[in-house]
């Protein structure tokens, strides 16, 4: 057990940090906001090109991926760095994390260069169609169906959820492509740009606001899309889902980390009873970032338990909700501002920035809901960490 | 920061696991608590292994370890108040082999000639009826006596494992050779630490017999477990337990490393284990049905050593009043 990185560490994040002191962008630069998870202003899209040209956007992947094959403790004192500084490396956090991620872990050369690396370099940007109107939790009973013809793909169905879809140059899209196999093993991966023929998206208003547009209906109506579009072997989608969704998972914990590191400085409880639930904010805060670096040091040793990540996952979001509502109800009429200034201006802290404490209490459930709900996760560790018998 | 063990550290833990599966079997505890069955032959072979001696701030982490492991075990010596009450305020004092105790409050040093008299009673003195060794912390320093100087009862607890006893001090005479030189603060951290770690224990006993229990026991044409508000429950207290054992060895680095956030650290370690025993307690109690409610069933020395342990130097409520008013100031 230590309390530092060991040197090497710590001078990778000292060029790190001097790369950042150096470009990171400026609030004169950085006036136009992301409007949605698909949508990346000029300024940002400048920025994660230079990331990535540097090596520093997923210092995990090789150079020609924007990294320069660092480790996973290198990988987490970056990540740790950008979340300091409230920075996102990318405003298309699902096209980097999960599609070109998934892109460069089952795609073909061609797939990679073609479409990962200009999300990398945020020339596209790109949203993930899993959820369906009935697969929600029971992602495996998705039913867009996609039949073979000729050289493509017919496709025919609808998504929901599929956030920044409106924004979104391409969709990594989950349908069916054997309806008579079990349900895990007839699911296949496509690639389908928004601007296909037959493709509509339908933004919808969240219970943030009826302007706050993210979440997308997605209908495919005889959508042609070529067979050269197929991510994964046919049918084998479902191995697929696991890994695009198990790619963020060892530092997924930081997110909710740094929120409860926001709520630290946001916060400022007012008599005993906010006192308390301080004192247990400070203790959730320290324990998160103690299991999640102990999850960090397995990996590092190829040591990587998947569903002992759960844990974090569920102590993570709901520590994160739990004291986010506390700082709402304990504000008291001024919580009812919307919006309102909650946390200290900064240009790059887009999360917090206008939004009340309704509206990041609300934000809260995402963590509980998305990915996996809590529900869900409990179910897995029971099973997998636990060993319960299955429901 | 690398929150991990060791490889000498797993090493050790998985010794202590065996040791304690062969030497301090639930056979035995039950014996003590129904028959006061001998543990000196279970102090002897844990004096041998050099547990006794792992007294050095420096192995805080390895001393939590055998703790935890002690703790999983509802230990019947006096091994928590010996190394973590005890020794830390009294460095070089006992023999190897003997135990000790601590006065933490309840007694006062009042000048007389070349030394001081001892006046007061303690009360809640963990094992300070079957202590060789005393340490009685006063505002003029730390005094170590031999526990025959003072005069101790056993108080009747809840607990049929827990020594407590109220520890009376007559006029008894000390002089500046009884004067420890210890920092009794870091002392408390150490034995806040060390508590922490012997309730987690506890409740990992108390998750490992649920988990036996649902895995096994079949309702409704189904193994319990495999009902979701069953299994459920399981998960937040490892939960709980996760997130209370991280914060114990994060207090026991900060103690070994001799960093000033052993404060906090402390306090965080005893306020989060409450927490946890609060949980594990309940959900453990009711996932066993009314066979958690007899005497018969070993949950119940589990189960009253981690509520023991909340009310022992402070409950969380207490603690977190210490960590909300010094926690930005402590820079963790
Ligand atoms: C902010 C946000 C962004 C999202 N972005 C995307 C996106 O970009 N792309 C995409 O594909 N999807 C996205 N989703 C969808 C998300 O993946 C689903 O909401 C999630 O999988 C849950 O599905 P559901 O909403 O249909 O809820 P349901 O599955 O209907 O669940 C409703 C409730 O029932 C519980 N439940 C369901 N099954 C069980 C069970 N077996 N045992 C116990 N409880 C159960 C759930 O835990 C939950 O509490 C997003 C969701 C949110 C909130």
């Amino acid at each position: 057990m230590q309390l530092t990185f060991d040197a090497e560490v710590e001078r990778f994040r000292a060029e790190f940090v001097a790369f950042l002191d150096a470009n990171m962008p400026t609030a004169e630069e950085a006036t136009e906001r992301s409007r949605s998870s698909a949508h990346i202003p000029a300024w940002a899209r400048r920025w994660q090109r230079l990331q990535f040209d540097e090596g520093w956007l997923l210092p995990g992947n090789p150079p020609e991926f924007g990294g320069r094959n660092a480790g996973i403790l290198e990988q987490y004192v970056h990540l740790e760095e950008l979340g300091r500084r409230h920075i996102y490396h990318s405003f298309n956090p699902q096209g980097l994390g999960i599609i070109a991620a998934s892109l460069l872990s089952f795609g073909t050369d061609e797939q990679k260069h073609r479409w990962a690396v200009p999300i990398l370099r945020a020339q596209i940007t790109a949203a993930l169609g899993m959820s369906e109107p009935g697969a929600g939790s029971d992602l495996a009973s998705l039913r867009t169906r996609a039949v073979r013809d000729g050289d493509d793909f017919v496709v025919n169905g609808q998504k929901i959820w599929t956030s920044g879809a409106h924004d979104a140059d391409v969709l990594l899209t989950f349908v069916r492509t054997d309806p008579d196999a079990p349900k895990h093993r007839g699911i296949s991966v496509l690639l389908i740009p928004t601007s296909t023929p037959g493709v509509t998206r339908r933004p919808f208003g969240s219970v943030v606001s009826r302007d706050d547009l993210d979440f997308n209906e997605v209908f495919f109506d005889n959508v042609r899309v070529p067979a050269e579009n197929l991510v994964g072997e046919l049918n084998r989608g479902w191995h697929v889902a696991n890994g695009s969704l198990g790619h963020e998972r060892t530092l997924l914990w930081l997110g909710f980390s740094h929120r409860l590191d926001d709520l630290l400085a946001d916060f400022t409880p007012v008599g005993p009873l906010d006192a308390d639930q301080y004192a247990t904010l400070a203790m959730d805060a320290l324990a998160l970032r103690l299991l999640g670096s102990a999850a960090l040091a397995r990996a590092a040793r190829d040591e990587q338990d998947v569903p002992a990540l759960s844990v974090l996952k569920v102590f993570g979001s709901e520590a994160s909700q739990r004291h986010t509502e506390r700082a709402l109800e304990s504000a008291g009429p001024a919580a009812l501002l919307h919006p309102a200034r909650t946390a200290p201006d900064h240009h790059l802290r887009l999360d917090t920035d206008g939004a009340g404490w309704f509206e990041r209490y609300a934000r809260s459930f995402a963590g509980t809901i998305a990915g996996g709900t809590s529900e869900i996760q409990r179910t897995i560790i029971a099973e997998r960490v636990l060993g319960l018998p299955r429901s | 920061m690398l929150f991990e063990f060791d490889a000498e550290q797993r090493l050790l833990q998985k010794t202590v696991q065996d040791v304690v599966a062969k030497e301090c079997p639930p056979a035995l505890v039950r014996a003590v608590a129904d028959d006061d069955a001998d543990i000196r032959p279970l102090w002897q072979v844990y004096a041998e292994l050099g547990w006794t001696e792992l007294v050095d701030p420096t192995e805080t982490v390895e001393l939590a370890i055998v703790l935890e492991e002690l703790g999983r075990a509802v230990d019947p010596t006096a091994y928590l108040a010996t190394t973590t009450w005890f020794a830390p305020l009294a460095p070089g004092v006992a023999q190897p082999g003997q135990t000790g105790s601590a006065v933490f409050d309840g007694v006062t040093a009042r000048p007389d000639g070349q030394g001081w008299l001892l006046d007061g009673t303690a009360r809640f003195v963990l094992d300070g009826d079957r202590a060789d060794w005393l340490a009685v912390v006063t505002p003029q320093g730390v005094f170590t006596v031999p526990s025959s100087a003072a005069v101790a009862t056993r108080t009747p607890v809840f607990d049929p494992l827990l020594h407590v006893a109220d520890v009376r001090f007559e006029g008894v005479a000390v002089t500046g050779g009884n004067l420890s030189g210890a920092d009794p603060q870091r002392g408390r951290h150490i034995a806040l630490t060390g508590m922490a770690l012997t309730m987690i224990g506890a409740c990992r006993r108390i998750l490992d017999l649920v988990l036996e229990h649902v895995r096994t026991r079949e309702q409704f044409g189904a193994r319990i477990g495999s009902f979701q508000a069953v299994a459920h429950k399981a998960v937040d207290m490892h939960v709980a337990i996760e997130r209370a054992r991280a914060l114990a060895y994060f207090a026991a680095l900060t103690i070994a490393a001799d960093d000033p956030r052993r404060r906090v650290a402390a306090s965080m370690a005893k306020a989060a284990a409450g927490e946890c025993q609060s949980v594990v307690f309940r959900n453990g109690f009711q996932l066993f049905g009314g066979m958690g409610f007899t005497w018969e069933n070993d949950l119940q020395f589990a189960l009253k050593r981690a509520k023991a342990g909340e009310l022992l130097l402070g409950g969380a409520a207490e603690h977190r009043a210490l960590i909300a008013k010094e926690y930005r100031a402590a820079d963790i």
